[in-house]
């Protein structure tokens, strides 16, 4: 018996017919593949040979290490690249940090020193490859930016993105122990820059995948994002920029879970959303702006422990999904996301997989083939009705960063997870292996030696790094910093120059985040151990520095 | 009887908080009262926050491989000056040979994937009621 609502708690009928869609007028609704409101998607002929970017995310120890698996992706096919840090990197800290101490390396790569980023991307054709980064967005800017510089590759071809998450990363597993405020700043910032410097760079992606796994619904997935995409852009808008240098690169990241045709007509919901909110809102006038570039993952938190084959399933029937919504790139969420990030067993099964459904299937030689559908059609209206209350329902109760500040957020999302474990729990929605077919532990043992590998922390990777901060030129390092400091405290300037020129005298993440922070009263080190370095902010309160 | 109370925590830089505020929120339905210290502890921090609190049940919810090396910290953090209060871990990443591990180290309880909410509810109040009669 299976459910006759949607995990959106949409209402679902037995069918439908022209009756669902009688309303519906093409050319203000839909329009043909490439043009306006966008919803059939960006581009009429479809790019790559009718395919879309295929990537995995990867990122596992020192540096280096993931520079090799950045080779034995792109030697397996992969377009594009996507790395993500490790606990410490993504939470601003560096890896000699006491508390970084267990969590080095195994949850992604650690980074903190540009030395740090030309070990990363040492080999690879950057201005070829898109690069995406699962990273603090203005590090990794600044991180790709300089190692460009060094090897004589003009900024404006670089290619590839970074996540945005001023709002709700501090609620929802990318805290960086950082005030809204600055948070903002940053993203601010690093937009600002790469609308000047990195014109082909997504410099904002919008991350509604991270925000929404394991959380909220789908409509509440795209709420979200809606609602800090357009507090970014009045943000830039304020600051005096055309909305047209910056918007056409803004792309949405989003999630895909197993609900598939609302996951497809979510897709086509948000691209005429974005083009209406942009041209009608906003007043953009190139239609590069109307038009959002969709990249998405499939759901890691559909995945499951038991019986992890089953993933694999998973992620093939959401990798559908997202072919026939026609995004522009897709990550596969491997396998043994339960237990770990991913081995290279699961890399090549989630790049086997796009590659099979790209060249055997044919789903990518028509655009939008599900287009007219009376159910997808009256789906999507659906969506974008729901998605629409909900973010009039959450700009009702104020701004954005005062909701955040406020923890609005924060209880939003706590909610959402309680109710997403209780549905699997109560069994509402079904799991195969967990809560429906399950099996016992002595017979589920199918590809579970590979899920169950543990990596273990980098320790002398931290070494290194302690080392570097003991053998440094440490004078300009302390002026740099002593720079940034000086920036942080007037408003009206861009964090960017001042990071780059610390990154680049060999300040590290956490040296640079440290600082900030204590510029917005905040500790230098939010779990007390790590300490500035010597000669720098003698007469900061000995309580904030400890 | 007074409501059992029981800490969860995360230790470390584990972000992942679904199954420690479902947990928390199982446990709240079923009568216990919970101190919730999420993301960002340490073994010094529960072990802490357990005394303060007087509370008969420490949780901690394990979506990273860093309970591993922060386990026996905590443990003797647990048992010293006669506190003796049960630990209990959960989370996707317990294999059941690291469950097995984990009680011959002396962990009360161990939680892996598909544990079920009756389960962990009746593992919790149990412990909690042979403290407080070794108490």
């Amino acid at each position: 018996m299976t459910s006759r609502r949607s995990l959106s708690d949409i209402a679902v009928k037995p069918f439908y017919g022209p009756e669902d869609s009688a309303a519906l007028d093409y050319e203000k609704a839909l329009g043909d593949p490439g043009s306006y409101p966008y919803t059939r998607g960006r581009r009429t002929r479809l790019e790559r040979g009718g395919a879309w970017i295929q990537r995995e995310l990867s990122g596992e120890g020192p540096p280096a290490r993931s520079n090799a698996q950045f080779r034995y992706l792109i030697e397996k096919g992969a377009a594009g690249l996507d790395v993500i840090g490790d606990a410490p990197t993504v939470a601003c800290l560096d890896p000699d940090n006491s508390f970084a101490r267990n969590s080095i390396g195994t949850q992604g790569v650690s980074l903190c020193r540009l030395e740090d980023f030309r070990e990363l991307y040492d080999g690879i054709p950057i201005d070829r490859v898109t690069l995406s980064h699962s990273l603090p967005g203005w590090f990794a800017v600044a991180g790709i930016y300089l190692v460009a510089r060094e090897r004589g590759v003009a900024a404006e071809v670089l290619r590839g993105s970074v996540i945005q998450t001023p709002l709700y990363a501090e609620d929802y597993c990318y805290a960086v122990h950082m005030p809204v405020e600055l948070r903002l700043r940053l993203t601010l910032d690093s937009i600002e820059f790469c609308s000047r410097e990195m014109p082909r760079f997504h410099s904002f992606v919008e991350d509604t995948y991270y925000v929404s796994d394991g959380g909220p619904d789908a409509v509440d997935e795209m709420a979200l994002g809606f609602v800090e995409i357009r507090k970014v852009v009045r943000e830039l808008v304020a600051r005096g920029l055309d909305v047209d240098r910056f918007a056409p690169r803004i792309a949405i990241l989003v999630n895909c879970r197993m609900g598939f045709f609302e996951e497809i007509a979510k897709i086509r919901a948000t691209r005429r959303l974005f083009a209406r909110m942009m041209r009608e809102e906003f007043g953009a006038r190139d239609p590069r702006s109307w038009s959002v570039n969709i990249t998405a993952h499939t759901a890691g938190s559909s995945l499951t422990a038991e019986q992890p084959i089953n993933n694999v399933v998973r992620g093939t029937t959401q990798a559908l999904a997202l072919a026939l919504a026609g995004v522009q790139a897709i990550e596969i969420s491997a396998f043994d996301e339960a237990y770990r990030t991913p081995s290279p067993e699961s890399h090549l099964v989630g790049l086997r997989t796009q590659q099979i459904l790209a060249l055997e299937t044919g789903v990518a030689r028509v655009a939008d083939p599900l287009g007219g559908s009376y159910y997808v059609e009256s789906l999507t209206d659906e969506m974008e009705r729901r998605i629409c209350a909900r973010i009039a329902e959450i700009e009702t109760m104020g701004d954005a960063a005062e909701l955040s500040a406020r923890g609005w957020f924060r209880t939003m999302l706590e909610n959402a997870m309680v109710q997403r474990v209780r549905e699997i729990e109560d069994g509402t929605v079904p799991r195969v292996g967990v809560n429906v077919f399950r099996m016992s532990d002595d017979e589920d043992r199918l590809l579970r030696d590979v899920a169950e590998t543990k990596i273990e922390p980098c320790w002398d990777h931290a070494e290194r790094i302690r080392e570097f901060k003991r053998t440094r030129n440490e004078r300009p390092v302390v002026a740099s910093l002593a720079d940034l400091r000086a920036q942080a405290a007037d408003d009206r300037a861009s964090l960017m120059p001042p990071i780059l020129a610390a990154l680049d005298a060999g300040a590290t993440l956490g040296e640079i985040s440290g600082v900030l922070r204590l510029a917005y009263g905040q500790a230098y080190d939010p779990f007390g151990t790590d300490k500035p370095p010597a000669g720098l902010f003698g007469d900061a309160p000995e309580g904030m520095l400890a | 009887m007074t409501p059992e109370r029981v800490l969860v925590a995360i230790l470390g830089l584990d972000q992942h908080e679904t199954g420690a505020l479902a947990v928390s929120s199982m446990l709240r339905d079923a009568g216990m009262e919970v101190i919730y210290l999420g993301r960002f502890a340490s073994p010094q921090t529960i072990a802490a926050t357990a005394l303060d609190e007087s509370v008969d049940v420490v949780g901690v919810s394990c979506h990273s491989w860093e309970y591993v090396y922060y386990v026996d910290d905590l443990l003797r953090l647990l048992r010293e000056r006669d506190h003796g209060i049960p630990l209990v871990l959960g989370g996707s990443v317990i294999t059941p040979a690291d469950g097995r591990r984990l009680r011959e180290k002396g962990v009360a309880a161990v939680f892996g994937p598909s544990a079920s909410a009756d389960e962990i509810v009746r593992a919790v109040r149990d412990l909690a009621a042979q403290r407080r009669l070794a108490h």
